[in-house]
């Protein structure tokens, strides 16, 4: 067998056990699920009377249909929190003394986690535009407006999932990830995710502007309402790629660096 | 007399160790700033709806990020009593004669003390954010909410705890506070609400204290039949909570 | 206060799921002595002792503590004793001086009261110069010691110390057995003191009781219940060639045999002492008995509980309390 397939083979068997073992434990799935779509529901109800009604929000057919790409990102940054947590576990019990003893490509253990990662972040978009649809979402842009926002879900994924890996090795300890929790929800809350940018004022709506997850989630988000572009959906993916090979090679150097000490 | 004064070394205790321990500390000073500044920086456009009837957002905010504060710091206090139960601190205090009422109490009353201090954090930050405090007696009335809110959640996590002597009991603590505020008008006022949310509002207490500390801070002025329901709403809450917690305290030998 | 310190009459105490941690003990202790509750992990030394110190309700029996029932009157007892539990269980963000404070007023002490009975607690188990360090700094014979101080904040008149120098050095071991001594020449205190270890309770206790698998196997003062073992042990090892039989055979025309003693040989209680070791050697020559080792041992606790329960003690440390 060829060194790249053998590689495929070893990144197909650990992304394997990744969802596995996520999926058997409700603590590391439930919240990635339940809060986002929670959220979703309570913003839904709360500000229905919103679209149209104020300066800066457009008459759109409902707030659901404005809401749900904040629910996807924020799922996706739950659930690799999470994993990078799970894989910070890993090390704290000696996953790296076990790795280096054996002759696991070192490439796929970035690769499984982060198939694993991009799995799951394609389940959950597909999920929460279910359950949207269920009540009364609509996806304007279609069965391509579906590929899209599923595309920039699983990139954004891969991007969240290698900063879980960077973090993992850099902590070393799966409370020390999971704490950096709150930053992440403070760049979530800091952007155009849950309301849009034009509704916004002063400080406030000049961090939300440059702040890139605004615009991940509003090319998303224009594939739902409609009038999505070629444009808007490569804007969204290129950030999402962006980020993931930011955080990608991040995580590759310091994965390597560590290696090298442990062998 | 001897109860109160166990309960007030036992609350200061409980106060030294929040000071001490930054894990428990930074949070509690933390969320009730980020929920004020996030809820208010992000939602702000929706203080034009015409239920707002032009209130500031920041303002109508304020009064759900200092009662998300005491929440806080209710939990907090059952999480430490968790702790204490499973180290085995716990078995110290009930060894001693302490009254058996000051080993919740004592927790109870520093959730309390807390949430004075969260409040008090809200109210600059608000400040800072150009809303000045409403007056005396308003913005007495919302110290009152949240102190009485503070000794509501702190009951509901002492009994949590002491049903279940560990600290992963704490994301339960969390989960029932979060979602009994924001499952009320946490974002906007009652008339605005869609849907599923109007119904389950309309019978959640949280929705009562609320409106009446919102009431205090919006108007700078006291109007009874919008305060009425939430102390009602407080006094009902406690009543439950209270017995919630007291009742595990009689069974505390019993295994 | 009656003179008795603890009474208690078949007290039982049943887990979820009929095990029996405690089943029927009934023990009386003497006010003023230092009384020592031996038996290895599990025999049910720390129910015993939660059951005694209120934190734990007795299924059925009665326990009288400093003259008043642990079920009835629960509050009085705990005026009346200190506890120092297992885990010494320590707040260690807490210095030691805040913590002896709380305990004063967790006792209902006056103000004053409280600091002045930390200061001379930490004066008396020599903790003055860490007593504003946070108790998580502290060491094991350290956090010890402050256990034991804590447990005389309201000077009680029994003090329970459940395993007080498990996991102790030696040298705090002996720190802590000298104060726990003083204690209870100087201020009267009686002592209630579980261990696993017999060298503690022959060292500290006046009397001693051993419990196994929840019950009393054996009562009384330690050099009463050697001398219930009566005799020096002499232990036979068998050399290459002879079988222990073949000198539990020999040795068993001398005295009794102590089942499971030795393990490639045999032991006996002998009645005549050292004398009749001469004759028991010459006795295993005389039957062509080959033996490696000859060893006369006075009896110790050990050999109490091995007399009482078949096992030496620690013996069995796979069962957890």
């Amino acid at each position: 067998m060829s060194a790249a397939a053998l590689a495929t083979r070893q990144t197909a068997a650990l992304a394997w056990r990744s969802i596995i073992t996520t999926l058997r434990l409700p603590q590391a799935w439930f919240p990635a699920l339940f809060f986002p779509l929670v959220l979703m529901a309570i913003f839904t109800a709360s500000f229905g009377g919103a679209p149209g009604n104020i300066p800066g929000f457009p008459p759109i057919r409902g707030f659901l249909d404005f809401a749900v790409c904040g629910a996807i990102v924020q799922g996706v940054l739950i659930a690799g929190t999470t994993a990078g947590a799970a894989f910070a576990t890993d090390i704290e019990h000696g996953f790296f003394d076990r790795l280096v003893a054996s002759p696991t490509s070192r490439v796929s253990i970035l690769t499984g986690r982060l198939g694993a990662s991009v799995a799951l972040g394609v389940v959950q978009a597909l999920l929460f535009l279910s359950i949207a649809a269920i009540f009364g979402a609509r996806v304007e842009g279609g069965f391509w407006g579906v590929v899209v926002v599923v595309i920039i879900a699983a990139i954004f994924a891969a991007a969240v999932g290698g900063l879980g890996v960077y973090l993992a090795i850099r902590t070393g300890s799966g409370e020390a990830v999971q704490g950096m929790f709150p930053l992440f929800l403070a760049l979530l809350f800091f952007s155009s995710a849950f309301f849009p940018l034009d509704t916004m004022t002063g400080w406030y709506h000049a961090v939300a502007a440059v702040n890139p997850i605004s615009y991940l989630v509003e090319s998303m988000r224009d594939e739902v309402l409609g009038g999505a572009t070629i444009w808007t959906a490569l804007t969204g993916i290129g950030i999402a790629a962006g980020l993931a090979a930011i955080s990608i090679t991040a995580s590759a150097i310091t994965l390597r660096r560590r290696l090298r000490v442990a062998s | 007399m001897r109860a109160f004064a166990v309960s007030m070394g036992l609350a200061g205790r409980n106060l030294l160790l929040v000071r001490r321990v930054p894990s428990v500390f930074i949070p509690s000073l933390v969320m009730p700033l980020f929920i004020l500044v996030a809820t208010a920086g992000a939602f702000h456009g929706i203080g034009a709806l015409p239920e707002f009837a032009g209130a500031s957002y920041l303002a109508f905010t304020i009064p759900m990020a200092a009662t998300m504060g005491a929440g806080f710091a209710g939990i907090n206090s059952g999480m430490t009593l968790a702790r204490d139960l499973e180290g085995g601190f716990f078995d110290r205090l009930q060894s001693s004669p302490a009254p058996r009422i000051a080993l919740i109490m004592g927790p109870l009353m520093a959730a309390m003390a807390r949430s004075v201090f969260t409040t008090t954090i809200v109210f600059i930050a608000g400040m800072i954010g150009g809303v000045w405090l409403p007056g005396l007696a308003s913005t007495l009335v919302i110290y009152g909410f949240c102190l009485l809110f503070a000794a509501a959640t702190s009951c509901w996590a002492i009994g949590v705890a002491l049903r279940a002597r560990t600290v992963q009991a704490a994301p339960i603590m969390q989960l029932v506070v979060f979602l009994s505020v924001f499952m009320s008008v946490a974002y906007v006022p009652v008339d605005a609400l869609h849907g599923w949310l109007g119904h389950v509002a309309t019978y959640n207490p949280v929705t009562y204290i609320l409106t009446a500390s919102r009431s205090a801070e919006l108007t700078g002025s006291i109007i009874w039949s919008q305060t009425w329901p939430g102390l009602v709403a407080s006094a009902g809450l406690l009543l439950v909570l209270g017995a919630w917690a007291l009742l595990p305290l009689t069974r505390l030998n019993d295994r | 206060m009656s003179d008795q310190a603890v009474e208690t009459q078949d007290l039982v105490r049943e887990y979820k799921g009929g095990v029996k941690a405690v089943d029927g003990v009934t023990l009386n202790v003497e006010s003023g002595g230092i009384f020592g509750f031996l038996g290895p992990n599990g025999a049910g030394k720390s129910t015993m002792v939660r059951m005694l110190t209120t934190l734990l309700k007795p299924t059925s029996g009665t326990a009288i503590v400093a003259g008043y029932d642990v079920a009835k009157h629960p509050d009085k007892v705990r005026r009346r004793i200190g506890v120092a539990l297992q885990d010494a269980a320590i707040d260690p963000y807490m210095t030691g001086r805040e913590l002896l404070r709380l305990q004063g007023v967790l006792h209902g002490l006056p103000r004053a009261e409280c600091r002045a009975r930390a200061e001379s607690l930490l004066e008396r188990v020599d903790l003055v110069d860490a007593a504003d360090r946070r108790v998580g700094t502290y060491s094991g014979g350290m956090r010890r010691r402050l256990d034991l101080a804590l447990s005389l904040v309201h000077e009680p008149v029994v003090l329970f110390l459940d395993e007080p120098t498990t996991g102790l050095d030696p040298v705090s071991r002996v720190t802590l057995w000298e104060e726990v001594r003083r204690l209870n020449r100087e201020h009267g205190t009686t002592v209630f003191l579980t261990t696993q270890y017999l060298e503690e309770a022959d060292q500290l206790a006046d009397r001693v009781a051993i419990i196994d698998g929840g019950r009393i196997v054996a009562d009384g003062s330690p050099s009463e219940l050697k001398a219930q073992i009566g005799f020096p042990m002499l232990s036979v090892v068998a050399a290459d060639g002879s079988t222990p039989d073949d000198v539990s055979r020999v040795l068993a025309t001398f005295g009794e045999i102590v089942p499971g003693a030795v393990d490639r040989g045999a032991a006996v209680r002998l009645p005549g002492g050292s004398k009749a070791m001469a004759d028991a050697v010459r006795a295993l020559d005389e039957a062509g008995v080959r033996f490696a080792e000859v060893d006369l041992t006075e009896p110790s606790l050990d050999d109490v509980f091995l007399a009482s329960t078949g096992r030496h003690l620690g013996a069995d440390d796979d069962v957890s309390e």
